[in-house]
């Protein structure tokens, strides 16, 4: 099909393959029958821009000359150099000159363009050519057997080729050979070809077929075999094109016979040597395979004769013909449609002129009026071959499993023809990730050996950081036997001396002074205060503010002001003398009082001992309320068994200290719980080095999911190995937890994941087997399910049956990791804000209430968040809620009581009749409701009882299972935990311009949920309802960006006009518009509530 | 275990018999069953599961030089399509065991270089780039017909190589829990002998081109969309006559602004370049017959990490991995 047309009569030179973008330069000819240019000449350049669809040339530059050209080529010569950026345009001219112009120059529009210029020649030059291999060699040939062989680098003394050949004729054309560099030919319109050898300065040969009919207008060698040739004849007689070789130079190999009237150009494509264009006098431009001597092609060309013919060489499917009818076109030998490139010529042409009333005539123009060109003409067929150059050798190709797939098309060796050409593919396997894969087999071997303790103890030794070293001693831990006492080891605290260490304060507790006590600190708390003061500003500790008040209040209730009970008792006697009274009737209980009440506390509490485990328990109790200190708070945790108040309101500078006090204090069936809400807390924190030990704050727990959330958050895991390092860890806790609990953990959304992930690195690396060995089976991500169908298939297995145990039905007694906090024994205080106690009541999210419109003032708390986020995914983000969410009174610590003397023993009474003495401060138990499981890698059986003793004592620690054990804590006992932190930390309202997000989410939601019938549906709300709180968070924040809230107020108006397309239309905008990571926590739940809400059409 | 893990190693070689030049061998999506095709006219599919080769099918119906194959999704069913000189586009589908004629697509009027299958999300939709210059984009209706919108001069003198864009829409990874389809905007890429790399997208039911890239400065060979692995960037690859491979990318979510990173300037023209499944990996074919696997470092640099030395290694190099999973 015709690409472009330049409305000239010229000679064509295509700039050189090198040159980007394509030049053509077309000169006048000298052959010109325009009779209207026929006293100037130009050279001009144009620039193919296959870019612009219309026909039109850009026209680059241009020189006006005085010579009209009988020849012009373009040499590549000064492109490497740069020397002559564009190359060399030579132009054979009229008067026996060549003309050397700089083509850069040319486009430029510089004046001097011409490098140098000749006059050797006696006539007009017809004949150049530019040596291949040399390029600063250039031939040409004149009148009377001339030939010169120039070299451009010294252009004043031309060479010839030897003498001249007799009789004296005009050249033609001259060719170099495409092979051997030193080989020229030369042709003359006598039908003699010569062929001369530059080395010997000498003819070698001549050819001719001796018809005599031959007229030489054409001369061509063949770009492969070096000694062939062909020669077109111009003469009507014989319009032939003969292929010769010089081997058998008796008579042409082959004769293209086709033209009807004489050839005047050919051009033999260097992309493909099957390729053979010719123009003739028959007005046909023709395309021949030269080695069958079949016309392949036939362009549609004008009615003209085409006098010059030329290949691009740089695009190999461009060709040019220059016609004597004014017109140089330019075509695409692959055929295809020109019906897209007329009309766009034509609207160029009419909009040009302006459709209306172009020359002001008054007269509007006729509607342009295309000719409808028959469909043959417009639709050109390509060529019967294909050419070379669309014809892919090569290629290699990825399939699954890290397969590449390579195409080898070998060639017969050129000695042993008879071997047929082998067509073969090869499949490889494609490696990438050596180390990777190295220590995923490592793991493997591990998983199957189960030797755990070498591995973790190998992996210890191997650690790059001391803090890898850390995880990985804390990971070993679990496979070991009595693992608390381990990870104090740890954690750096030897049992026995921590016990010495104890007991000796206690001695000095006991002798020192009744005032004493209360300043006293024991050597542990004093171990553990000390980092906290130099801490203290780290503002991530909010309960630190509350501290000094607490200690005020306290300081007030220990001054010996008179207490009405007392003062009523004995008003007219001193102390003593009331104590001794009181000892001499036996009345304990007052004596007690007495002591108490004068700050004598080691009298107090060897008076209790004597007066029964019931008292004793009352004065402790009393005890720790009156000396609401810093250092109470252990001796209190210790006491009480309840260390969730020390991990709360410790400095996280601590969290080893506090860590200490979970592992030798915590029940076992709270010992997960609290670690996790350690961990929950340090990650948290702003310090990224506190944050990082959460992550072994995890591994104590046992929670997979948390670490999981936390690795995921902290570190990079998108690498391979840091992929790899994830989950080694994470499949060494399980298989701990799994070792602890003895039942199959399921498998979170975030970590299913993370193994997907995992699984599908192992598949690109060609582990298939290995790869599907970690797919969670339990979930219903689809991802998952996909890649576990390719996996089986590609290993040639059955295909499986995807979520057989999916989310959706997982029945509501899987066992769960629950918070198995007791309640603390302590007075409920009254929420600083009871509006949000009462909404936290009410809510069926545990999660939800923290969060009140009225909240402003009232903690939140962060800490929980995390928690709460990463527990529920033990079982999918949108699976039963498997916490008991029975309305329960919530009991709040007492640290954050507002100290006031105390009304009543609020200790609950049940739990352990058998305990000895009464000593143990029984946690309040509610009665078991489901079947929810605490478990845990250290969970304990809740009838051990952990003697109150000296702290130092090791409590049992038994490995067992919590499953139906009596009284085991339940869901239900979450509640204390999840609502305790709201008071500790302070979160910030959310400004006032977005609480209508919230109302108008929340309000949607609790219509759902009213609309919704099937218990999976509520489920989700449920959790969507939950999830919000990220949104809220980031609200609170302001972390969002103003596009995406601006969104989000937009898609708040469509549900409250109940647009919830619209919402979805808007939220789609918004994902699509956002980063990823400040969305994803919160956008796709509220696409679940607003699909869920146009389901239900509420 | 040892690490004797090689990069590349050749674990089945296939005697295609095809009669002449093999121009294109794909696998399928399990990775068991490889298509190829070649200048001698025929599609043939061999099952090569667990290092096996056995022939299942040999297609005719073209007559000319087939150039690409591609599988469908197996979703749709077993479905292979097929280009050639002859300016057919054929698809194939397997039924029952055999192998026929699904669809037999005739609208260009050149030869059809390249077909790629759209994201399996959306349909059953296949592109055609052709040397008529026009692109094709031949969707299923199901009922077995086929709708077909043409792009008319989208490369001047040829298009060359199609490629769509994956499915997930770069920076929203978002789970679609209720199986939902996001709001994909069907968009692919094409590289012609225009020395151009488009981008086309659809809009209202047409196709518009949506971005033009300019770098290559010879025909552009083939393109490639890499796979999406979550991050919000696209990646687009070309390679072209000129030796060049470009590495193409788009952070912005409305694909608008493009940035040209130079992965080499080899010596030959390139021919073909293919992303791994999981888009970390790019192999580039070159003329001289070499196939380069390259990688982005961590710095963002494009670094060779093999070269694929073809019939080397033999079927004996089972690398360890492999035993294991033996």
């Amino acid at each position: 099909m015709k690409l472009k047309e330049i409305n000239r009569t010229a000679l064509q030179a295509w700039s050189p393959a090198q040159q980007h973008p394509i030049y053509l330069a077309a000169g006048t000819s000298a052959q010109q029958l325009d009779a209207t240019f026929s006293t100037s000449a130009s050279l001009e350049i144009f620039e193919l821009d296959l870019a612009d669809p219309t026909l039109a040339m850009k026209s680059c530059g241009s020189v006006s000359s005085p010579h009209r050209y009988h020849k012009l080529v373009w040499g590549p010569h000064g492109i490497e150099d740069q020397s002559l950026p564009s190359g060399v345009l030579i132009a054979g001219g009229e008067n026996g000159d060549i003309i050397l112009y700089d083509a850069s120059k040319i486009i430029a529009g510089d004046s001097e363009v011409i490098i140098a210029q000749s006059e050797k020649h006696t006539g007009p030059v017809r004949a150049l050519d530019v040596n291949s291999f040399q390029t600063n060699l250039v031939a040409s040939g004149g009148n009377e057997s001339e030939i010169y062989i120039w070299d451009l680098n010294s252009f004043s003394s031309p060479m010839t080729p030897g003498p001249k050949t007799q009789p004296l004729e005009d050249i033609s054309c001259v060719a170099w050979n495409r092979q051997v560099q030193h080989i020229l030919a030369s042709a003359s319109p006598s039908g003699k070809a010569s062929v001369w050898d530059l080395r010997k300065n000498d003819l070698i040969i001549k050819v001719s077929d001796h018809s005599n009919r031959m007229h030489c207008s054409g001369l061509a060698w063949n770009p492969e075999v070096a000694t062939q040739l062909v020669l077109a004849s111009e003469d009507d007689r014989m319009p032939v094109i003969q292929m010769w070789d010089l081997r058998f130079a008796t008579s042409p190999l082959k004769v293209l016979e086709s033209h009807t009237r004489g050839v005047l150009a050919i051009a033999w494509s260097e992309a493909d040597p099957e390729l053979l264009l010719s123009c003739g006098k028959d007005n046909r431009i023709l395309c021949w395979n030269p080695n069958t001597a079949e016309v392949l092609y036939e362009l549609p060309t004008s009615t003209q004769w085409c006098f010059d013919i030329q290949w691009c060489p740089r695009n190999p499917a461009v060709l040019s013909a220059a016609a004597f009818d004014g017109h140089i076109s330019i075509y695409s030998i692959m055929g295809g449609s020109n019906d897209h490139a007329t009309t766009l010529q034509a609207e160029q042409l009419s909009s040009s002129f302006g459709n209306i009333d172009p020359f002001g005539t008054g007269k509007m123009l006729p509607p342009l009026q295309l000719p409808q060109t028959a469909p043959s003409q417009s639709t050109v067929t390509p060529l019967k071959k294909p050419p070379k150059w669309i014809r892919r050798p090569v290629g290699a190709s990825f399939a699954f499993g890290g397969k590449l797939v390579t195409l080898d098309n070998i060639k017969p060796a050129a000695q042993q023809p008879q071997q047929t050409a082998a067509h073969v593919v090869h499949i490889s396997q494609v490696v990438t990730e050596t180390d990777f894969l190295d220590r995923s087999n490592r793991l493997q071997a591990t998983l199957t050996a189960g030797n755990f303790l070498e591995y973790c103890q190998n992996k210890t030794e191997a650690a790059q950081s001391e803090f890898e070293k850390t995880v990985w001693s804390f990971l070993k831990v679990n496979f070991e036997e009595d693992a608390r006492g381990k990870y104090l080891e740890l954690l750096g605290y030897k049992k026995e001396e921590l016990a010495l260490k104890i007991t000796s304060a206690l001695e000095q507790n006991c002798k020192s002074d009744e005032a004493d006590v209360v300043e006293k600190k024991s050597p542990v708390e004093e171990e553990a205060e000390a980092p906290a003061t130099e801490t203290s500003d780290l503002d991530e500790v909010p309960f630190e503010d509350e501290e000094p008040v607490v200690e005020e209040t306290s300081n007030t209730e220990v001054t010996p002001a008179p207490s009405s009970d007392a003062i009523k008792l004995k008003v007219s006697q001193d102390i003593d003398g009331l104590i001794t009274q009181a000892l001499l009737i036996g009345d304990y209980e007052a004596a007690v009082n007495l002591c108490l009440h004068d700050n004598r506390m080691a009298d107090s509490i060897i008076l209790a001992i004597a007066g029964g485990p019931e008292l004793l328990a009352k004065t402790q109790k009393k005890y720790f309320t009156k000396t609401q200190s810093k250092i109470s708070k252990l001796i209190s945790a210790v006491v009480m068994k309840d260390c969730l108040d020390i991990l709360e309101t410790c400095d996280l500078q601590n969290w080893k200290e506090a860590l200490a006090a979970v592992m030798t204090y915590a029940k076992p069936e709270e010992f997960s719980s609290l670690c996790g809400l350690l961990g929950s807390r340090l990650e948290a924190a702003e310090d990224a080095a506190l944050q990082a030990q959460a992550c072994l704050c995890y591994i104590c727990a046992g929670t997979v999911e948390q670490l999981v959330a936390y690795w995921a958050k902290a570190q990079d895991s998108s690498s391979p190995l840091a992929l790899q390092e994830l989950v080694e860890k994470v499949v060494v806790l399980q298989r701990a937890v799994l070792r602890a609990q003895g039942g199959v953990s399921d498998m979170g959304a975030l970590l299913a994941e993370k193994m997907n992930q995992y699984a599908s690195l192992l598949a690109s690396q060609g582990s298939l087997q290995t790869a599907i060995s970690y797919l969670p089976t339990n979930t219903q991500q689809v991802s998952v399910q996909q890649l576990r169908d390719r996996l089986s298939r590609a290993l040639g297995q059955q295909q499986q049956q995807p979520g057989a145990a999916g989310t959706g039905t997982l029945p509501a007694a899987v066992p769960v990791q629950t918070y198995t906090q007791p309640q603390p024994p302590q007075v409920p205080a009254q929420p600083a804000a009871p509006p949000q106690y009462y909404q936290q009541v009410e809510s069926t999210a545990p999660a939800f209430g923290l969060q009140s419109p009225v909240s402003a003032s009232v903690p939140a708390s962060t800490p929980f968040m995390y928690s709460q986020q990463y527990q529920r995914p033990q079982n999918g983000w949108n699976d039963p809620p498997t916490l008991n969410r029975a309305h329960k009174k919530k009991k709040i610590p007492e640290n954050f009581t507002p100290p006031a003397p105390i009304t009543a023993p609020i200790m609950a009474p049940l739990g352990d009749p058998q305990g000895p003495a009464g000593q143990t401060m029984q946690t309040l138990q509610s009665q078991q409701q489901g079947p929810d499981q605490p478990v845990g890698p250290a969970t304990f059986s809740p009838i051990q009882q952990q003697p109150l003793g000296p702290p130092g004592r090791n409590p049992n620690m038994p490995q067992g299972n919590m499953e139906g054990a009596p009284g085991a804590p339940i869901g239900d006992l979450i509640k204390p935990l999840q609502s305790i932190p709201t008071e500790k930390i302070t979160k910030k309202p959310i400004p006032e311009e977005h609480m209508v997000l919230k109302t108008t989410f929340e309000g949607l939601i609790q219509k759902c949920l009213a609309a919704a019938s099937d218990p999976q549906t509520k489920r989700k709300l449920d959790d969507a309802h939950k999830r919000l709180e990220y949104l809220y968070d980031k609200l609170r924040e302001q972390t969002l960006s103003p596009a995406i809230v601006g969104g989000l107020h937009n898609m708040a108006r469509s549900i409250e006009c109940r647009c919830y397309t619209d919402g979805l239309n808007i939220h789609t905008h918004i994902v699509s518009s956002s980063n990823f990571s400040e969305t994803s926590a919160f956008m796709p739940v509220l696409k679940v509530v607003l699909t869920q809400a146009n389901k239900l059409g509420v | 275990m040892s690490k004797l893990l090689k990069t590349v190693s050749v674990i089945n070689t296939v005697d295609t018999s095809h009669e002449d030049m093999i121009h294109d061998a794909q696998m399928d999506y399990y990775g068991t069953r490889l298509a190829t095709c070649s200048s001698d006219r025929s599609v043939k599919i061999f099952d090569v599961k667990n290092g096996g080769q056995i022939l299942v099918a040999d297609l005719r119906g073209h007559e000319g030089p087939v150039w690409q194959v591609a599988w469908a999704h197996p979703m749709y069913g077993n479905i292979l399509a097929s280009c050639s000189y002859d300016r057919k586009v054929i698809i194939w589908k397997e039924e029952n065991g055999t192998w026929d004629k699904m669809y037999e697509y005739t609208g260009h009027d050149s030869s059809v270089n390249s077909v790629c299958w759209g994201p399996y999300d959306f349909g059953l939709f296949l592109a055609c780039g052709s040397s008529d210059g026009a692109i094709s984009v031949l969707t299923c209706s199901g009922d077995g017909h086929w709708d077909i919108k043409k792009i008319n001069n989208a490369h001047t003198i040829g298009c060359n190589a199609v490629s769509w864009a994956p499915a997930v829409v770069p920076g929203s990874l978002i789970e679609q829990p209720t199986g939902q389809k996001p709001n994909y905007i069907k968009r692919f890429v094409s590289g012609g002998c225009d020395n151009l790399v488009k981008l086309w997208k659809e809009e209202d039911g047409q196709w518009k081109e949506d971005q033009k890239l300019e770098a290559h400065s010879d025909w552009v060979r083939d393109v490639g969309w890499a796979p999406s692995i979550g991050l919000p960037t696209s990646t687009i690859a070309s390679c072209s006559r000129d030796g060049r491979v470009f590495i193409w990318t788009c952070d912005d979510p409305a694909g608008n602004t493009w940035t040209a990173k130079l992965l080499h300037k080899f010596n030959d023209a390139v021919w073909h370049v293919s992303w791994s499944i999981t888009g970390k990996i790019l192999a580039v074919s070159g003329g001289d017959n070499k196939v380069t696997l390259w990688k982005e470092s961590v710095d963002g640099q494009w670094a060779c990490i093999s070269d694929v030395n073809k019939g080397q290694g033999a079927v004996t190099s089972i690398t360890d991995s492999q035993q294991n999973e033996q």
